[in-house]
């Protein structure tokens, strides 16, 4: 039997990212109306374009209702009640990393984020995304001489307005849900990426957004286009300090892959969770998808979920052009309070097309965690394939698991393949491993981390290292 | 939709049981379901509203049974048409259910309806009248095999209600053949209660004729021990609901299902299934099978709830479709809830065409292509019909769906 009692003495990690910086900010009234979104854009000192794009976001916004089909339970989010634009304040124009704050620095040196490139440490380049506002972009340089635009959005929307028009909201428009068009509307950072023709990204490239002021709700958005045979792998990581209040964040993602490329986005979510009573955390609903316009291109979403109160994302693809291939890794761990409804879309429109999905849920605590896909073939899907695989595992009796696959097929010629399972923590496993002289909470961790060992395998390596570790970190003192 | 219609603008009939007013006074507000409710969003409002646009007909015309009784050994009962039965044996008894029972029972099972979740129940019971109600007690062992019929008449809608009680004990065979008639809506409503130890190979058979419709429903209440095995087969219907619930109310039970529905031509047929496990040690295995083919399109939908109580609870569900045209569609959901953390709980989904190796290779043995179709289908269905009581030889089932055009 297992010992309840060990696992309830057991040491709990305080969440170690849940610090302020204390650094002046430049904050505009709360609320949302037109006259803010137009403030948010002048500020930001957009084009045209732009601005009609957001407001006409916020017209659609208005008429949309929140959506409710979700396995979760909120306290309704006063939109009035939220600071859409918020930066720490620095001089006008930075020219180099060493006129950033030293406070902002210091903050994201806390955080294990090297922005001073001199520390470069991993070949990695970063994009630092600090409340409302990208603080810095490393490995600029390098970057550039291979073609490779990295850049806030906000510059690109200064230096690659081109692009952007082209591209923005092509993948996720406007319209496509409440939480969409919210962040179409008052967007204020986020980052861009561009591959040209043929190049393979001579480093992964990085976002790491930090979430500092507790009334103001961060609304990022990401652009990743890959032109014809290019490769780019994009690492994104997140964390919040501890408030009492719930933090709105609401970001888009848009990927794009042309004709032989491929993209690879790799997640790993560590928004401040709320305490054990479910007072406090990030109410995070995101909304990912991908485009697999070109022939024989792929997208692979991998993530690691382990933060936030309230969970609403489902990354997703777009499989259009023939031969492209969609897959999503992702290992979505809840404890406490948390909820979670996580899941992919396959939409399989283009013929030969692949898609893989894999999908460890580990419910601990109270914590509620669903997951929720659908694999779709369109009539013109000759010769698709899809496979899933879904588990989840519970620990202790107060936790849930929910499955909720939807399927749909329109096209003879495919094949869908569908498995799940639910279960707990085998004893005769842990029993194993004790009777080897394993403590109890280590046997744990590794049992978790060999149920999640298929989707680790697909993240990157620093990343893989650091899921293992806050898997097992998340867990102590709740297993029972 | 004249049904409709009138229930909205429904005076308390002095005709209606009590049983009627209740449920037409439910379905007063919100008469139809909600079309974006998920039990309702993929069903064909256009194949529903023809369902309900049938005049509503409380006697049945004569109609000629498809297979007459050839067996003595064979108990057999028609809703609507030889309600009276009473029989009194050594070992076993079958009576019908004084008034009062009924009422009582069904009363409860009233209560704890959803609108959406059962609407064709409420309809049911709104419309059947005392005629159409068959209530049943069965005790003992050694029963012969029961088949009970329903069917619709042309250019109408019949509501027929069947309720059994297995009291403890008790194991039987029992079919229920639902016969849709040319132009016809049927809609039959099953409430079954197992008691303790009881078990039953269930039956369920619908099949209809051109342009026919049918809401089929089954609840199944199953008291500790008991045993439940469905089998079940949908074909040749324009519209068809199958929506199955089951209640394991203490755990303890075991739950048998293989369903499957076929559709052809621009038919729907769906099934809905939710299993719940109030207490632990549950067992559930279930396959569900579509086949579409044309323009149709087949619906599955199905979910395991297993709360905290259900410790030990062991449940899988497997989904497996055959999607044979480019214009036909299936889509499958199934689902599961869970809380309890020490259960064994898994399901599997998959959409295919027939094997094409196993065409291949029995085309290289001269065996033609139609044939080697018919050969695998055959074999596709007979998993399903193999499990269906007192199906095998007299109603010709395989052959009814190969030869089917």
């Amino acid at each position: 039997m297992v010992n309840e009692n060990l696992v309830k003495d057991a040491v709990k990690e305080p969440y170690k990212y849940g610090f302020v910086t204390d650094i002046e900010t430049e904050k505009i009234e709360k609320g949302l109306n037109e006259d803010i979104i137009k403030l948010i854009s002048q500020k930001k000192e957009e084009p045209k374009f732009l601005l009609d794009f957001r407001l006409k976001a916020f017209k659609k916004w208005q008429k949309m209702k929140e959506p409710d089909w979700a396995a979760l339970g909120y306290k309704k989010i006063d939109y009035q009640d939220i600071i859409y634009y918020s930066a720490p304040k620095q001089k006008e124009k930075i020219s180099s990393l060493d006129e950033v704050d030293p406070k902002l620095l210091e903050t994201f040196d806390k955080l294990g984020i090297p922005l001073t490139e001199q520390k470069k440490l991993t070949n990695v380049a970063v994009d630092a995304v600090f409340d409302s506002v990208s603080i810095a972009t490393t490995f600029r340089e390098e970057l550039a001489e291979h073609g490779v635009i990295f850049c806030s959005i906000s510059e690109a929307v200064k230096n690659h307005a081109d692009l952007i028009e082209k591209y923005l909201g092509t993948v996720v428009p406007a319209s496509d849900n409440y939480f969409a068009a919210l962040n179409s509307a008052v967007f204020s950072d986020g980052s861009f990426v561009y591959i040209p023709k043929g190049v393979t990204c001579p480093m992964d490239l990085s976002s790491y957004f930090r979430i500092n002021s507790g009334d103001s709700g961060q609304f990022e958005r990401t652009l990743i286009i890959a032109e014809e045979s290019s490769s780019v792998s994009y690492l994104e990581g997140c964390t919040a300090p501890m408030f009492d209040t719930n933090t709105l964040h609401a970001a888009v993602v848009e990927l794009i892959a042309l004709d032989d490329a491929s993209i690879k986005y790799s997640t790993v979510q560590n928004w401040y969770a709320g305490d054990e009573e479910g007072i406090g955390g990030i109410f995070n609903f995101v909304t990912k998808r991908g485009k697999c316009l070109g022939k024989r291109s792929k997208i692979s979403w991998s993530q690691v979920e382990t933060g936030s109160a309230i969970t609403w994302k489902y990354p997703s693809c777009l499989l259009l052009g023939e031969e492209s291939v969609g897959e999503f890794y992702s290992v979505a761990l809840t404890n406490n309070l948390q909820q979670a409804d996580t899941g992919t879309k396959m939409i399989h429109i283009g013929p030969k097309t692949k898609s893989t999905i894999v999908s460890k849920g580990i419910s601990a605590g109270n914590s509620k965690n669903s997951y929720r896909g659908l694999v779709k073939m369109g009539t013109k899907a000759t010769g698709s394939r899809n496979y899933s695989q879904c588990d989840s595992m519970l620990i202790g009796d107060q936790a849930s698991a929910n499955t909720f696959p939807y399927i749909k097929s329109q096209q003879a010629n495919s094949e869908i393949e569908h498995e799940a399972s639910t279960c707990r923590i085998s004893e005769d496993q842990l029993f194993y491993l004790q009777s080897r002289g394993i403590e109890f909470e280590e046997a744990v961790s590794m049992m978790v981390s060999g149920f999640c060992r298929d989707v680790f395998n697909q993240l990157p390596m620093e990343f893989a290292a650091e899921a293992d570790k806050l898997l097992a970190l998340k867990l102590e003192g709740s297993v029972g | 939709m004249e049904i409709i219609e009138k229930i909205k603008n429904n005076k308390s009939d002095d005709n209606l049981t009590e049983i009627q007013k209740i449920c037409l006074h439910k379905l007063q507000s919100s008469p139809l379901p909600n079309p974006k409710s998920e039990l309702w969003r993929l069903s064909n409002k256009s194949k529903l509203s023809t369902f309900l646009d049938y005049s509503v007909n409380e006697k049945d015309s004569k109609f000629d049974i498809p297979y007459p009784k050839n067996s003595q050994s064979n108990i057999r009962l028609i809703i609507g048409e030889n309600c009276q039965i009473k029989l009194i044996e050594k070992n076993y008894s079958i009576q019908q259910l004084s008034e009062d029972e009924l009422q009582k029972y069904i009363k409860e099972q009233i209560s704890f309806f959803k609108q959406n979740e059962n609407w064709s129940d409420l309809l049911n019971l709104s419309l059947s009248c005392k005629n159409n109600i068959l209530g049943l007690k069965i005790n003992g062992s050694k029963i012969p095999p029961i088949e009970i019929l329903s069917h619709a008449s042309i250019n109408s809608l019949n509501a027929k209600t069947l309720v059994i009680f297995l009291e403890k004990n008790c194991d039987v065979e029992l079919l229920q053949v639902n016969l849709g008639k040319e132009n016809s809506s049927l809609s039959q409503s099953t409430f079954f209660c197992l008691k303790e130890n009881s078990s039953v190979n269930h039956g369920v058979v619908s099949y209809g004729e051109n342009r026919s419709n049918l809401l089929n429903s089954l609840n199944v209440i199953q008291q500790k021990n008991s045993a439940y095995n469905l089998g079940s087969l949908h074909f040749k219907f324009n519209y068809a609901r199958f929506e199955i619930s089951i209640k394991q109310s203490a755990g303890n039970a075991k739950t048998n299902i293989k369903g499957m529905q076929i559709t052809k031509k621009d038919e729907q047929i769906s099934t809905y299934t939710k299993i719940e496990f109030n207490g632990p040690n549950g067992f559930l295995d279930q396959i569900n099978k579509s086949l579409a083919d044309d323009k149709s399109h087949a619906i599955f939908e199905g979910s395991i709830i297993v709360p905290k109580i259900a410790q030990r609870t062991d449940a899988s569900q497997l989904s497996r479709n055959l999607l044979l045209s480019n214009s036909a569609q299936i889509d499958t959901k199934p689902q599961l809830e869970i809380i309890a953390d020490d259960v064994k709980c898994k399901h599997g989904a998959t959409i295919s065409q027939l094997n094409e190796e196993e065409l291949f290779y029995m085309r290289t043995r001269g065996i033609t292509l139609t044939e080697a179709s018919k050969l695998q289908l055959s074999s596709y269905f007979q998993e399903i019909i193999s499990f269906i009581p007192i199906s095998k030889d007299k109603w010709d089932l395989l052959d009814k769906i190969l030869n089917e055009n």
